[in-house]
Formats: structure tokens, sequence, C-alpha cells
């Protein structure tokens, strides 16, 4: 009961985070997809650097055990293939998953729209999943991490990481006050 | 300076110390805690039987994940219900959540037991393998043939088990011939 309490309380600050990030809003979504409103990738460049910079300085200063996280594993030629899907499905509605329920909980049409094609969508893989199921572990290689990939120590791939994401907000920022 | 600019700073900063803090990963590789596996050999918590794997399958153990190691035309033959195939290149790259209670084997455990010293090196606490492996499945749970002297109410639940699985228990040994108990028609799917 106290897990559930804590995830509704983490799902409600996340779904208002991202509505006042704007990302309820369908057009600056689709936005991205066209480069004109970069706001979708600022958002989850600033969330990525910060989740990973919380949770490596966790670990290191022994709040969290990073060795405890699951990490999922990565299935390449499905999840590329259901990435494509998704992302078709993202420019098509101007929403994902997260979004689509912001959207219909601020009284969005194409959030409730979105939300309904989701489940139809869940109803349909799952119906289907016998006839999908050998593509659906075709080629699996662990649970993969870019330390693991490249070999390099994880703190090196957190540097990396940082720079590459705040130099391209930064760059971002700049190409923003120019136009 | 404003507020964005502020928070990137940090980020950089904070992302740039982050090789001198050394790495989340301990204990991933060569770690071998020689003490702790030489106890559960010792006392047996290494290893599970495959009728205690059948009552657990059957009781939807919370946090039960049945791997079987072999490779996946083996696996594609024949396999204890509800394992996956992870065989043990795969395995060694698998990340378990804790609270999962990983159950191994194999075709006659030899490879299972190996799989169990890689995963205990690895830092997976809850493993445990079926020591006779898939043949010890067939063996104590699918066609069981249980001594006649035995308790009544251990031999029923023994019988249900197996039939639970789509099994064919027998009974003891009566002039040389097993008994098969009374069995029920499976009805429907």
């Amino acid at each position: 009961m106290r897990d559930l309490l804590v995830a509704a309380a983490i799902g409600v600050a996340f779904g208002w985070t991202l509505e006042r990030a704007g990302l309820g809003d369908p057009p600056k979504l689709a936005g991205q997809f066209y480069l004109r409103d970069f706001t979708v990738l600022k958002v989850m460049m600033s969330a990525l650097v910060t989740a990973m910079l919380g949770a490596f300085w966790l670990d290191r200063l022994g709040v969290v055990d990073l060795g405890k996280v699951y990490v999922p594993e990565t299935v390449l030629l499905p999840q590329l293939v259901g990435g494509l899907v998704f992302g078709f499905g993202f420019v098509l509605s101007g929403l994902c998953p997260g979004t689509s329920c912001v959207a219909l909980a601020s009284g969005r049409g194409e959030g409730a729209a979105t939300v309904l094609g989701l489940l139809v969508g869940m109803l349909l893989m799952g119906l289907a999943f016998p006839s999908l199921e050998a593509f659906y572990g075709a080629t699996p290689i662990g649970a993969m991490t870019l330390p693991r990939l490249t070999g390099l120590p994880y703190g090196v791939v957190v540097a990396g990481i940082t720079v590459a994401c705040v130099g391209l907000l930064a760059a971002i920022g700049r190409w923003e006050a120019r136009r | 300076m404003s507020t964005t600019r502020r928070l990137g700073l940090g980020a950089l900063a904070l992302g740039l110390l982050a090789p001198f803090a050394g790495s989340p990963h301990r204990a991933v590789s060569g770690a071998l805690d020689f003490d702790a596996i030489a106890r559960a050999i010792d006392d047996g918590s290494d290893h599970v039987s495959a009728r205690q794997l059948g009552t657990w399958i059957r009781a939807r153990k919370p946090g039960l994940r049945v791997v079987d190691v072999r490779d996946a035309k083996a696996f594609a033959e024949d396999a204890i219900p509800t394992a996956e195939n992870l065989p043990i290149d795969r395995l060694v790259s698998t990340a378990f959540k804790p609270g999962e209670t990983v159950v191994l084997y194999s075709q006659e455990g030899a490879h299972a037991g190996q799989a169990w010293v890689l995963l205990k090196a690895l830092g997976v606490t809850d493993v445990v393998f079926v020591p006779g492996g898939l043949a010890d499945w067939w063996e104590e749970v699918m066609t069981p043939v249980l001594p006649a002297d035995m308790l009544a109410a251990d031999r029923d639940a023994a019988a249900d088990l197996s039939r639970y699985f789509g099994g064919f228990p027998q009974v003891g040994v009566a002039n040389g011939e097993p008994v098969t108990p009374k069995t029920y028609r499976r009805r429907g799917c």
C-alpha cells in the first residue's frame, strides 16, 4: 500500500512537471519533429542529466545502491522496430504515453483519443502476441549499458554525457535567442 | 548570472567530477565470497529438488524466475513450464531484480551448477539450481514412481502435483508392475 501511495505521488509530480513544461500540448510536441520547437529535447536532456547525476552521486555518497537498480534487457531488433512504431505514433498524435495522460487530465480531446488508441494497441498486441513471440525475443544482447558497451569507466561516461547534453542545451539556447 | 546558466554550470561541474569519484559497480567480477559459496554447498541451500520447484511454480511463488541454461533448440523441444531460456553466455549479462528467486536447470544439472557459481560470483544472492535438471523433472514430477509404503498424504500430494503439470504418477511396484492410480481426464483446455 505504501509503495502504491509513493508511486501515485511520484506519478502526480511527474505529470504536473510535464504539464508545466508544456508537454501536454500536441502541436508543441509535434513541433520537435519539424525542428520548430525544441521544448521536448530540452526537457528530455535536462531530465536525463539530472537523473544521471543524481543517481551517480547519490550512489557515491552511499544514499542508494546503483548495483540494486534493475537494468532492463536490450533486445535489439524488436526494440528498434518498436521505437519506430512509437515514433510514428508520437508524431501522428503529438503525444507519447506519459504526455497523453497529462493531456487527458487537463481535459484535451487529443489526450483522450491517444489514451484510447494506446489501450486498443495494447489489447491488439496482447492478442497477436503468440504469432509475434519469436520476434519479441529475437537478437537479445542482455542488460546493456554504455559503460559495458564502450568499456569506459562509469564516471567517464557520466562526464561525457553531461558535457554533450549541457553543450547541446547551450547551443539550442543560443540558436533560439538569435531567432 | 541567470538560474539556467547556474544550473548548467552546476551540472557540468558534477559531471566532470564523476570520473574521479570511483565506480558504482563494486564486486562485479572476480570477487568471489568463497566462504559463503562453500557454506551454501555444504548445507544444501545451493539447490532445490524438481518436486519443490514444481510446488513453487504451482503456488506462483512471488519473484520466482525459472531459467533454462541450455541452448534455444533444446529449450524449444522440452522445458519446465514457466521457464525462460537464458543460455550461459546470456545469463551472465542478465540483471536480476532484487527479490527474485532464480532457479537454474539444464539437461542433467552440471551446466546449471556451473551457472550457479557464475551468478554467485556476479553477486546474485537468491539463486539455486535443480541438481538433476530436466531429467529430474521428468523423474520426480512428470512420471514419478511413488513407493507404495510412502505416507498416503505425501503420495497424494506428489501425485496431485504431477497431474497438475499433466504428468502420469505411478504408485509402488506390485508384482513387478507399477500401479497407475486413478487418473482424471482433463476436460476443456
